[in-house]
């Protein structure tokens, strides 16, 4: 196995121990970038020579017996979106190629602490705003989509581009790519991780977080970046937990609600197959696992719209007018129609969300540890494909948004967990929902499935 | 509460909307746009559809300063 392959905490080990060096590692996941990176697209840059220069100093480190902990050494992708001090952060448009912050985002500071070393900036669809990606395929298939926004990092870590990464999530942008490209990808609490140093797209539900390719590896990147920030207004002063802590635990004595409603609308069979699986591995594991409905579902998509457009127009609005022919068509579309919404109608959007949060809180109350559902209700679309053509036609980016906003304007922690494959290769994600700063459940269930998964951190064969 | 159906913003409404937002639309552009614009505001009024009640707006602002 080359040590691009081992997934974050088994190279920790390997690094902890001295069996491995941080420039062996880099070295290895900068070889495996220039082997696959130009038939993924995953990066808008490569920060080789910085990466090489990290990790001799995290060599030098490490041999004199300062060992930070278990992200030190290891490689990271941060998606564009994401300020790093220096180096360009694009957000994959045109419109801000020239963009060289002088500040680190939060999240990145908190990395470096910890000894991360980035290799790289992650494409995302053009300022996080679709589902597509298009600058980017799909590990498991190139001829499909990795989905988005955090297309790049999800592709990234699945083709052994690096060992964790970086994604934020206003619609799903996390969960999308972690499930369609077979990997793990937390949407923590809002207000869990600082979002200062990162492009908005909508303040109210905008969340950044990890992709890695095990749960694991996620719940100790969690660990690093969690935490208290006063830049962030959103963000909360909540004890940060130990993550790592109870995944091996089990789930015996919780209690899993599966939507009656929703999330099973309009779904891939194969999809449902997987996660209904998924769901009845949880409950032979020791779940108590219970039908529920959810409350105000009509209300997801309408309020999840009714916020998201009016407020990324606001933050876009002068670019919109001094640099729109720069910005992609989609985007721009999208930009140019949140102008046009009235604000007594964001504010109506505003206000379902409460009522929203209001009737989660009470369905939760009846006894429930979690919600599973799936990630996603279709596998990655191919390239170019506008719309699934299931029981009801839905156009791509609905069917991926409608399945994460949810998580998004309760802004309850939420998991993508790989749990299969359709029949032609394509991964399939299980989402798992918790309680509010709950993470530490969340990421247990989720790691007791992931046992039960023989592929789990598994990279494919590319080409 | 009865709302009104909201007419078709394709054409002059359109127009209007956009010059009201200051927003410069180029013709050649303009049908996808009121397209788009029917079609997100008619999911977003499906909203009206709630009893909102007293429900004030999801929104926070803390006045400590540090």
């Amino acid at each position: 196995m080359q040590p691009y392959q081992l997934t974050a905490l088994q190279a920790a080990e390997e690094l902890r121990t001295k069996r491995l060096s941080p420039v062996e590692l880099v070295d290895s996941v900068l070889d495996r970038i220039e082997a696959v990176e130009p038939q993924i697209g995953a990066f808008t840059l490569v920060t080789a020579e910085q990466a090489r220069r990290a990790a001799e100093h995290a060599a030098a480190e490490i041999a004199a017996g300062r060992y930070l902990g278990p992200l030190h050494g290891l490689t990271v992708g941060v998606k564009d979106l994401v300020e790093t001090a220096g180096i360009a952060t694009t957000s994959s448009s045109r419109s801000r190629h020239d963009y060289v912050p002088a500040q680190d985002a939060a999240i990145v500071r908190r990395l470096q602490s910890a000894g991360a070393i980035m290799v790289g900036k992650t494409h995302t669809h053009e300022f996080a705003f679709g589902v597509i990606t298009p600058t980017t395929r799909n590990p498991w298939n190139t001829d499909h989509i990795p989905g988005g926004s955090s297309g790049g990092s999800g592709a990234a870590l699945a083709a052994g581009m690096c060992h964790l990464a970086v994604g934020t999530d206003t619609g799903g942008s996390i969960r999308i790519p972690s499930a369609l490209n077979g990997v793990v990808g937390l949407k923590p609490t809002y207000g869990r991780v600082s979002r200062t140093g990162i492009a908005s797209l909508s303040w109210s539900l905008d969340h950044v977080g990890p992709l890695a390719r095990t749960v694991g590896d996620a719940a100790a990147m969690l660990q690093a970046v969690a935490g208290y920030d006063r830049s962030d207004p959103a963000s909360v002063d909540v004890p940060v937990g130990d993550y790592s802590a109870g995944l091996q635990r089990g789930v015996s004595g919780l209690t899993v609600g599966v939507p009656t409603n929703y999330f099973f609308d309009n779904i891939d069979p194969e999809v449902e197959t997987a996660v209904r699986a998924g769901i009845a591995t949880l409950q032979r594991l020791g779940a108590t696992v219970r039908e529920v409905e959810l409350p105000w579902a009509a209300a997801y998509m309408p309020a999840e719209y009714a916020i998201m457009l009016p407020e990324a127009s606001a933050y876009h609005q002068r670019r919109l007018r001094e640099r729109g022919e720069a910005i992609g068509e989609d985007v721009r579309v999208l930009l140019e129609v949140g102008e046009l919404i009235n604000a007594p109608d964001y504010i109506k959007g505003l206000r379902a969300r409460t009522l929203i949060q209001d009737g989660w809180r009470d369905l939760f109350a009846q006894g429930l540890d979690l919600i599973a559902a799936p990630t996603v209700p279709n596998v990655a679309a191919r390239v170019g494909q506008l719309t699934f053509d299931g029981a009801q036609p839905e156009p791509v980016i609905t069917s991926y948004v409608r399945a994460s906003a949810p998580g998004n304007l309760t802004g309850l922690p939420a998991a993508s967990v790989p749990c299969g494959f359709s029949a032609s290769g394509l991964p399939i994600g299980l989402q798992l929902i918790g309680r509010p700063f709950d993470e530490a459940t969340v990421l247990r269930a989720a790691a007791a499935y992931e046992n039960t998964n023989e592929q789990a951190g598994a990279v494919p064969r590319i080409g | 509460m009865q709302h009104t159906p909201r007419p078709s913003t394709t054409g002059a409404p359109l127009e209007q909307l956009a010059a009201h937002a200051r927003l410069s639309i180029g013709a050649d552009r303009a049908e996808q746009i009121a397209a788009q614009v029917d079609q997100i505001t008619a999911l977003i009024d499906q909203l009206d559809a709630l009893d909102l009640g007293e429900a004030p707006p999801a929104t926070a602002f803390d006045a400590r300063w540090e």
